[in-house]
């Protein structure tokens, strides 16, 4: 696949502050990339700085492989942090101005408002909308135009759980028509169930990046139990199947080695005399993944 | 060029501040100069007898119409601060413009105002001028007054546009502005006219400079009697300073803008 992003060694501080440090991964055309990190770790830096708002101290990116900026930009939707409109104006003329700045007609309008259910408040001006309205007419904004790509920083912000179901309805079909979307977000439940890709932030270091599937990789875990829960501990810890063991409880918790499937667990522990009362597959959830990376 | 003018006219034509303080100058500057005119209100002691007919009205309207222009700077304050109040900066940059684009949509926006505020007046002019003269006999004479307006204007407008990108808070910048209008510089063009008596020091700080292009009537002859030494410099050294500190707020902001953080 194509890269529609290319970032090397991106470096930002702010006085004494380092907010990103050599950062550097690539986004894959059609991919949901998503940009993990707590508060704070640069996430909103990075993606400013992707569109010219901040500037890098060292570094650089590429648009679609090379795009003169301006243009890139064009073709990308984009949500930044808060909704940034007109507060006299109406949703209606905010979205004018901005179809102007991307050079594209004024006749999407109404279609990016439908998507966001705010065509019926579309003469009201900004200062009179709601956080949650604020932020549909943001993603609205974002859409316009049919880009290429949309970067969208925290977009479920001050959504009530309906607009945020509706929101990661809109990413997923979006995904279908092959627009590549950039996401930032410290929702880890929100990333776990549309990206295919991550990068994780910590403090300004980009702890791993990669596919969903590379990077969480051979993190299946058991979850095991027995009558005598001793011996079955003793014998798993001597198996070549298992590389790690801990007691959680009543229950073993084991994580396999690569490629071990859990009927091979349970064949290994009936041949030797114990029998399992309790086995369970557990995929390690990214966010204990995310604890684990961003705790250290 | 027209696009970045039609994109912040869509962004102001709605705008109500906008409309309210161009009201202000658009009614008062004639209506205080229809009141000097009719002897309704007085300058200086006494009042001094200043005639309306051509040529001198361009003169001294323009005087006049110098106090009122802080109105439109004003404008030009608040459009640049609320920019960055509301981040609409920024999304202009994300929408697709340069950094530079979003500067020059806004130094065409003043240098339209003050294109539009010299039009206006001029207008104003020509009525009085016929008006107090009884037809258009000499109107053309001085009317290099008007271009001088506008070179004020645009002294004036650049300045505030200046100190908007620099300070960026529109309370700040306005009670900045109007402490270095009103007192700072002209305190420090005394002292500097003080000191250094004769070489007109003083008369070429940043805004100092236009004003003397329109300076109050009869200041010029009053100026040549007390500094018998040096004759006062001519017109054409106050405009090109004036050019000069335009394209030095020009360059200024423009390096601010393009060089932080956003």
């Amino acid at each position: 696949m194509a890269e529609i992003l290319s970032i090397q060694n991106i470096s930002k501080s702010y006085g004494p502050v380092q907010a990103l440090k050599q950062v550097s991964f690539q986004v894959p055309e059609g991919s949901v990339f998503g940009i993990l990190g707590p508060n704070g770790s640069g996430k909103t830096t990075l993606l400013a700085t992707l569109l010219d708002i901040l500037k890098a101290d060292s570094g650089s990116y590429d648009w679609f492989g090379g795009m003169n900026p301006e243009a890139a930009r064009r073709q990308t939707g984009a949500l930044l942090e808060t909704p940034n409109f007109y507060h006299y104006l109406s949703a209606e003329k905010n979205l004018q101005i901005n179809a102007a700045l991307k050079q594209k007609g004024a006749t999407d309008i109404d279609r990016v408002l439908t998507l966001v259910k705010l065509l019926p408040r579309k003469h009201s001006s900004f200062n009179t909308y709601s956080l949650g309205m604020k932020q549909r007419l943001a993603i609205a904004n974002a859409l316009l135009g049919y880009p290429r790509v949309l970067l969208l920083d925290e977009p479920t912000n001050g959504l009530d759980p309906e607009g945020i179901a509706e929101i990661r309805e809109l990413i997923r079909s979006l995904r279908q028509e092959g627009i590549t979307i950039i996401m930032a977000s410290h929702l880890l439940d929100e990333v776990e169930k549309v990206c295919t890709d991550v990068a994780i932030l910590k403090k300004g270091d980009l702890l791993l990046s990669g596919n969903v599937k590379a990077v969480f990789q051979n993190e299946d875990m058991l979850e095991a139990g027995a009558e005598d829960l001793e011996k079955l501990k003793s014998l798993l810890e001597q198996s070549e199947l298992i590389s790690e063991v801990t007691q959680n409880g009543h229950v073993l918790q084991v994580v396999l080695r690569p490629g071990i499937m859990a009927d091979a667990v349970n064949r290994y522990c009936f041949e030797r005399g114990v029998v399992l009362q309790h086995l369970s597959l557990r995929r390690k959830s990214l966010e204990s993944r995310f604890m684990e990376l961003t705790r250290s | 060029m027209l696009s970045l003018l039609k994109i912040e006219w869509l962004k102001i034509k709605n705008y109500r501040t906008f409309w309210i303080l161009t009201g202000l100058f658009a009614v008062f500057m004639p209506l205080f100069n229809y009141l000097l005119a009719n002897g309704v209100m007085q300058m200086g002691p006494g009042g001094m007898n200043l005639s309306y007919a051509f040529p001198s009205v361009w003169g001294f309207f323009g005087f006049v119409a110098s106090f009122f222009i802080v109105f439109i700077a004003f404008v030009i304050v608040i459009l640049i601060t609320n920019e960055h109040r509301y981040r609409t900066n920024r999304q202009n940059v994300i929408d697709g413009w340069s950094r530079l684009e979003f500067f020059h949509a806004k130094v065409l926006l003043t240098v339209k105002l003050a294109v539009l505020t010299t039009i206006y007046t001029g207008i104003w002019c020509l009525v009085f001028g016929a008006g107090y003269s009884g037809g258009f006999e000499h109107a053309t004479q001085e009317m290099e007054k008007l271009f001088y307006f506008f070179l004020l204007c645009l002294n004036y407008y650049g300045f505030a546009l200046m100190l908007s990108f620099l300070l960026k808070r529109s309370g700040l910048v306005i009670g900045l502005y109007m402490v270095y209008v009103l007192m700072v510089e002209s305190i420090a063009a005394s002292y500097l006219n003080w000191q250094f008596k004769g070489m007109y020091i003083g008369n070429f700080l940043p805004l100092q400079c236009s004003d003397q292009l329109l300076p109050f009537p009869l200041m010029k002859l009053a100026e040549g009697m007390m500094n018998q030494q040096a004759a006062p410099p001519p017109d054409y050294a106050y405009a090109i300073a004036s050019g000069v500190y335009i394209i030095l707020y020009y360059f200024i902001s423009r390096q601010k803008l393009l060089k932080s953080d956003w």
